[in-house]
């Protein structure tokens, strides 16, 4: 409980840092490609086998009742809507949420942040808004590149792996997936990447100096596993709103 | 070159601690209350996050399959494509990941913490084999809990997909429940608890293995902790995925 009243407390600081102010660009910048550039390539690899596997396993379960031919229509909105957003923020949330609140944390033990503070330099302005900054806006390409990936990698599933008809699959994707639901995909990639961010750097903030080293670990454990389930959480809000 | 070579080298080296983590488990002396004890402390610490995580989506593929199936006036099939999902898929790979994050870094940076401070090497010349009392306690540990949290995953993910589809989606009670007892069948519940069994298996093998390498300060142990979670999730989806083939193949 008392976490939570610290994490409404911490957000309503940071969102406060956060647009109060054009963030340092410099900061912004590498913590920009660090978050961004940095995680294509585990991105891709698992957005390809979730992709195969999206295709696969909904094939096994579609054969069942004879309705193998909407695989496309199937793979394509369970994919772009849903699938894609929410690996891509779980995986990267996981590395880069755990970068994030490891080196705060560290910065914290060694406290580097208080030595911030006797500078009269804003922590919040300084650390924080170009960390929640960089993440919020590289997430919602990640989850554009996982869509446009992940929509390639169920095609080759289907059509190359299970045989299906190429034509039929792409004509599907090509009607029932439309610029709104890569929208709303992006649009979840920026409210995770938000909200991963705030986890990270709240955990990793949290840590006190008498935790040592330890303080580091338990931060970077609570912000992967933290960040995931409340993404996983408010995609199942967002979806609801939206289709429900 | 150098960075293929150092992949292979990896491989092996893990391969190699498998082999030595089955070697010790099948002889005696077995520490099986430091298993039990460190099980106890896996499902203390994975069952909210595990649940909270996998609940949601069951609810998630109801409310997308129903737009779907509402296009064909299929809405009844939704249960079985439901429970399918879930048995087979959604909730050991998702248990599993969940294990990954809040387990398997745990046990690797307990593993890790122990080497860094070279209790691993004072185990060791006390003649205790660390591999036998640290190691192998938490692959099994991971091995058998895993499952455990998956046979409730399933009942939460069905319950939230019946939930979103029965009160809120207006299906009907009675033929949902008809589709799920008809179309889902035991072989897909097993085949889901073994893929769990295997991935459990994988996050404390892992994890023990980055433990057991680390090497430096408290960094080390941290990367220990991280490596476990990024290398499991792929792990888990490179393997979900040539399962999915193979039982695909064999028609099961």
């Amino acid at each position: 409980m008392t976490m939570l009243v610290e994490f409404l407390h911490f957000a309503w600081r940071a969102l406060v840092a956060q647009f109060s102010q054009v963030p340092p660009l410099r900061e912004f910048a590498q913590h920009f490609y660090q978050a961004g550039v940095g995680s294509v390539g585990l991105l891709t690899m698992l957005t390809v086998f979730a992709g195969l596997n999206l295709s696969v396993q909904s094939y096994a379960t579609f054969e069942r009742f004879g309705g193998q031919d909407f695989l496309g229509m199937f793979a394509g909105i369970g994919g772009v809507r849903e699938l894609y957003p929410v690996m891509a923020a779980v995986v990267c949330g996981a590395r880069i949420g755990a970068n994030l609140a490891a080196s705060l944390a560290n910065m914290k033990i060694s406290e580097q942040v208080e030595a911030l503070e006797v500078m009269s330099v804003d922590p919040m302005r300084h650390l924080v808004a170009p960390r929640l900054w960089a993440v919020t806006l590289a997430l919602p390409i990640l989850c554009g590149y996982a869509n446009v990936v992940g929509i390639g990698a169920s095609y080759v599933g289907a059509v190359w792996q299970l045989g299906l008809d190429g034509g039929t699959f792409t004509s599907q994707i090509a009607e029932y997936v439309g610029l709104a639901d890569l929208a709303v995909g992006m649009f979840k990639g920026l409210v995770f990447g938000w909200l991963v961010a705030l986890i990270a750097t709240f955990h990793g903030y949290r840590a006190a100096k008498k935790e040592g080293a330890e303080g580091v670990g338990v931060a970077t454990n609570r912000a992967i596993v933290h960040g995931a389930v409340m993404c996983i959480l408010l995609n199942l809000v967002i979806s609801w709103l939206l289709y429900g | 070159m150098r960075p293929i070579l150092q992949l292979l080298a990896t491989i092996g080296a893990v391969f190699s601690f498998f082999l030595d983590v089955v070697h010790t488990a099948f002889t005696s002396p077995r520490y099986v209350a430091e298993m039990l004890r460190i099980m106890a402390t896996l499902v203390k610490r994975c069952i909210i996050p595990v649940g909270l995580a996998v609940a949601p989506v069951g609810a998630v593929i109801s409310l997308q399959g129903l737009e779907i199936f509402r296009m064909f006036g299929l809405e009844r099939m939704l249960s079985s494509l439901l429970g399918t999902a879930i048995f087979r898929e959604y909730s050991p790979a998702l248990a599993s990941v969940m294990v990954a994050a809040q387990a398997g870094s745990s046990i690797a940076a307990r593993i890790g913490t122990m080497k860094v401070r070279g209790q691993i090497d004072a185990m060791a010349v006390m003649s205790v084999d660390p591999m036998r009392y640290v190691v192998v306690p938490g692959v099994i540990a991971c091995l058998l809990v895993a499952p455990l949290l998956n046979v409730m995953t399933n009942v939460l993910g069905v319950f939230s997909g019946w939930f979103f589809a029965v009160p809120l989606g207006g299906v009907n009670h009675g033929a949902f429940i008809e589709h799920l007892t008809a179309q889902v069948t035991p072989a897909d519940l097993w085949v889901g608890m073994g893929k769990c069994a295997l991935f459990g298996g994988a996050v404390g093998l892992i994890a023990g293995y980055l433990g057991m390498n680390a090497k430096g300060g408290a960094e080390a142990v941290g990367k220990a902790a991280n490596d476990t979670v990024v290398y499991t999730i792929v792990l888990i989806l490179l393997v979900d995925y040539v399962v999915s083939m193979a039982l695909l193949g064999a028609g099961i």
